[in-house]
């Protein structure tokens, strides 16, 4: 690692500590590095341009972030958290569950977090801070925390991107999260109870079970929306981005033709608002694609594989220290640098120690996306901040017990590989 | 001078609803057209909705998507919008926050200013090259230099902000820094 | 040590037969002067960026599609055209053909890219979710309707319909679960590529149609080549060669064996009535403004050069 490495690392953390965008302190930092390196800083500019060009997969972010908007604006997120409110709301921390229980409802319709967090979260935090019983910075950090279930559980996007570098079967890794999906939403939850237990934190209105078929009728067209991704995905009409695309055209017909709660006027406001959401999380997309090729041009992954070369370790022992390495990882850089550049050095140590990849593959993706709440860089917590405005510290203040509740259940899943692998094997897989 | 601000604020803000709307109504036409392709009877009743005549909208929805991105941060984004790590900025002392405010100010506008040069000549090569589907939406001049333009419209007009914002800094020094409320977002 | 270092940068993973033939043919080969770096799986320089990365002194090497030259020079598309190459010894016939003179030397004299050798990428074919019952694939018209995903590309998509299908465009990593629901009906791609993209565990047969012998090529940064002693110039070039070479038999072999190892999974594979599937394609070519682009003369002699 070189000298000009280091002058990029420290103007990065100097400029965003003083408080300029994280995106334009990253584009200074990498255009500092460049110029020091010789290379040139238009490369910049060029890099960011050629990576935004070819996210396909990133076009979920818009999409999901306008349906978030038409829903949250047509009265659909209320009548559908109305009906999780009643179904969960009644225990103390009810909204944190309902929070928790969206995810993973919401975790079977998008394969990104990031979506996830912008979407369905941003209307959870409303309602959360709009109920008076829980302070902004809680609300945020059980949405980032929630948020990462997402991926884990089917579709996933990041598991796509980890079959393509290990060769693994993209069906059984879908199948392996699914179970560390569940655990990681009952471990939330259950952290969820302990904290509203010990702060107190008053009941919401109890809704009369009596009134469970009156919600559920009242919600049941926004209820059809999950299910209808699900047939849109499954059944084969749309991919996991188009999902995206159909969850807001849905949304607009239910607020605009069946609840007749959304104007001309306010449909602008939404693209206009969703626009600048969308293109103020693009820069830090954007800003991370630079910071990848500055990895990649330093050559760190061939550097840390060469050191790889020839250990003779415990499998499990070189599980948690890989784990450690990942989240240490994770706290600098973004999930996809990860999981692209990074796992692919350990996967010839997993071959040769006995690690199944599917078991290795899905430890490695729930790492990843513990990685995304993690500070300073933690894209999840970004998110929140630029689609709600709570500040970062208030969000980062009240992170710290849910991730260690995710620890745990990370730690479990490194230790129980049949947590994992149970239900692929169930389905036929042999490993 | 505001008037003229003032409208050319709302016409940057319409541009930008606009790309969102076209996106989101490109991706529902993708999806329409494979699915009404799976009924024969419907490409040979309509003509125009041919699958093979679609083949631009994944690549029109890139487009928009990163027109989008720079178009919004170069004319649309407010400060208060920016993902930003203020933990220290909060804290500090008005005047010390005034010192942050140039400070970083002056990276942002010399930094990018002197990357515009650079990244135009960077792009130059890009003038041979076509677009992958692109031709049939807009016809055969475009080049992908043409698509990549919006970057260096970017780095122009955010320069121009972060010299203002500085002037301002130091000229009249700092407000308390912009209310983040939850539900602004619906304003 | 000063020597030069050759930064090479591919989508492909490391285990990719290029990958592997560069590593372990080509940089060895060059070793005495110049440092090998690959980069993988994109993460130096994004797919299809790599060609104007070497044009400004970004990169050094690339794997090079003759679809990604064509975006700079339409007439590259000869090469990307379905039933144009037979099969990789041809292709070798015509990279080494004066009649590829011209092209070479456009690609460095406006792009500054030394195109060095050929690599075999294999023959692609038509892969279904439909069992062979359900959907028999021996002409053309037995594609009507079908939904196929092809790249995102002008000429792919021109292809897929010269094919008679209805071609899809999607992004590569969508393509599986696309296949596992159904938002497609089939894709199309060499069968290493069906094997480790494991869309062999989400379709139910594969029709052997060799549409296109697919290609990439070694680029070399022209600068960088300026550079170079004779003598190094001519160790690179044997070296690139010989990296073609190596890994031209193992994709070979490899997708002889994989026929049977498809067979293991329980897919259909087998071969249609090729003539019609050529004739058909080649009259869509015929008179098509992707064809208007080629050099007169220059499918005549690479027609020629084959069988
Ligand atoms: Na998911
Ligand atoms: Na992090």
């Amino acid at each position: 690692m070189s000298v000009e490495f280091f002058v990029c690392i420290a103007t990065l953390f100097f400029l965003a500590g003083i408080g300029a965008p994280i995106a334009y302190a990253i584009l200074i930092a990498s255009l500092g590095y460049l110029a020091i390196a010789g290379q040139g800083i238009g490369i910049a500019g060029k890099v960011l341009m050629d990576g935004l060009y070819q996210s396909f997969i990133l076009l979920a972010v818009p999409l999901f972030i306008v349906a978030a908007n038409i829903m949250n604006a047509g009265t659909i997120s209320d009548r559908l958290l109305g009906f999780c409110v009643a179904l969960v709301g009644r225990f103390r921390g009810g909204l944190g569950h309902v929070n928790v229980v969206a995810s993973l409802i919401f975790s079977g319709m998008s394969g990104s977090a990031v979506a996830d967090a912008a979407g369905i979260g941003k209307i959870i935090i409303e309602m959360m801070t709009k109920s008076g019983h829980y302070t902004r910075g809680y609300s945020a950090a059980i949405t980032a925390a929630s948020a990462t279930i997402g991926p884990i559980i089917p579709p996933s996007i990041p598991m796509v991107l980890y079959a393509l570098v290990s060769n693994t079967s993209i069906g059984y890794l879908f199948l392996g999260g699914i179970v560390p999906g569940l655990l990681m939403g009952l471990v939330l939850m259950g952290m969820n109870t302990f904290l509203s237990h010990r702060r107190g934190f008053a009941l919401e209105d109890p809704v009369p079970l009596s009134a469970l078929p009156g919600r559920t009728v009242n919600a049941f067209p926004a209820l059809l929306m999950p299910a209808i991704l699900l047939y849109g995905i499954y059944g084969g009409v749309t991919t996991p981005t188009e999902a995206a695309a159909v969850a807001a055209f849905y949304a607009l017909l239910l607020a605009s033709l069946f609840y007749r709660a959304l104007s001309f006027r306010a449909l602008y406001s939404i693209l206009v608002e969703s626009a600048r959401s969308s293109a103020a999380v693009g820069l830090v997309i954007g800003g991370a694609l630079i910071l990848n090729y500055v990895v990649a041009s330093e050559n760190i992954p061939s550097l840390l594989a060469a050191r790889l070369v020839g250990l003779e370790i415990d499998p499990l022992l070189f599980l948690l220290g890989i784990n450690i390495l990942l989240l240490l990882l994770g706290c600098v850089l973004d999930a996809t640098t990860i999981i692209l550049v990074i796992i692919p050095l350990f996967l010839p140590t997993c071959r040769e120690l006995g690690i199944d990849l599917v078991h290795f593959g899905v430890v490695a993706v729930v790492n990843c996306m513990i990685g995304l709440i993690t500070p300073p860089y933690g894209i999840l917590l970004f998110v929140l901040n630029a689609v709600t405005r709570i500040p970062l510290s208030e969000i980062i203040r009240e992170i710290w017990p849910f991730l260690a509740a995710l620890l745990v259940a990370l730690l479990g899943l490194v230790v129980w590989s049949d947590l994992v692998l149970w239900l692929p094997r169930l389905f036929g897989y042999a490993g | 001078m505001t008037k003229l601000l003032s409208a050319l604020g709302h016409f940057a803000r319409a541009i930008a609803a606009a790309m969102m709307a076209l996106m989101f109504l490109t991706f529902v036409l993708q999806i329409a057209v494979r699915y009404s392709a799976r009924l024969e009877w419907v490409p040979e009743q309509f003509p125009f909705l041919e699958p093979s005549l679609y083949g631009w909208t994944l690549e029109f929805c890139l487009l928009l998507w990163v027109w989008l991105i720079f178009w919004g941060n170069a004319f649309i984004v407010r400060d208060q919008d920016h993902v930003t790590f203020d933990i220290l900025f909060l804290a500090v002392r008005p005047a010390v926050r005034r010192w942050f405010i140039i400070v970083s100010g002056l990276a942002i506008t010399v930094g990018l200013a002197l990357s515009i040069e650079p990244t135009w000549s960077k792009f130059y090569i890009l003038r041979l090259k076509k677009t992958a589907t692109l031709s049939s939406v807009f016809g055969d001049w475009i080049r992908m230099r043409d698509i990549y333009a919006v970057y260096i419209l970017f780095l122009v007009a955010v320069s121009l902000r972060y010299a203002w914002a500085v002037y301002r800094a130091a000229r009249h020094g700092v407000e308390a820094p912009t209310p983040k409320s939850v539900g602004d977002a619906q304003k | 040590e000063d020597k030069i270092k050759l930064r090479m940068s591919t989508p492909a993973s490391e285990t990719d037969q290029r990958s592997v033939a560069l590593a372990e043919v080509f940089a060895p080969a060059v070793a005495d002067f110049a440092t090998y770096e690959p980069h993988y799986n994109g993460s130096l320089i994004a797919q299809s960026s790599e060609l104007e990365a070497i044009a400004s002194g970004d990169l050094e090497m690339s794997i090079a599609s003759a679809q990604e030259l064509a975006q700079f020079f339409p007439e590259f598309s000869i090469f990307a055209t379905g039933y144009v190459h037979q099969d990789a010894a041809h292709q070798v016939a015509v990279f080494n053909d004066p009649l590829m003179a011209p092209f070479k030397q456009k690609a460095e004299d406006e792009l500054g890219v030394k195109l060095l050798a050929v690599m075999y990428l294999g023959r692609r074919h038509v892969n279904l979710r439909q069992t062979k019952d359900e959907l028999t694939v021996m002409t053309p018209s037995d594609l009507a309707g079908v939904n196929l995903r092809m790249p995102g590309t002008d000429a792919w998509q021109f292809l897929g319909k010269a094919l008679g299908a209805n071609p899809t465009p999607m992004s590569f990593t969508e393509v599986y679960t696309a296949l596992q629901t159904g938002s497609v009906d089939g894709q199309d791609n060499p069968l290493p590529t069906v094997v480790d993209a494991k869309f062999y565990e989400v379709t139910k047969q594969i029709a052997l149609t060799s549409h296109l012998v697919d290609l990439n090529y070694v680029a070399f940064s022209k600068a960088v080549w300026d550079e170079l002693s004779p003598e190094q110039q001519a160790t690179v070039q044997a070296a690139a060669e010989a990296a073609a070479e190596s890994g031209r038999v193992k994709q070979l072999e490899k997708e002889a064996d994989l026929v049977s190892f498809l067979k293991e999974q329980g897919l259909e594979v087998y071969e249609p009535d090729l003539k019609a599937f050529r004739d058909h394609v080649q009259a869509q070519y015929a008179g098509s403004d992707l064809a208007a682009s080629w050099p007169d003369g220059v499918l005549d002699k690479i027609n020629a050069l084959g069988n």
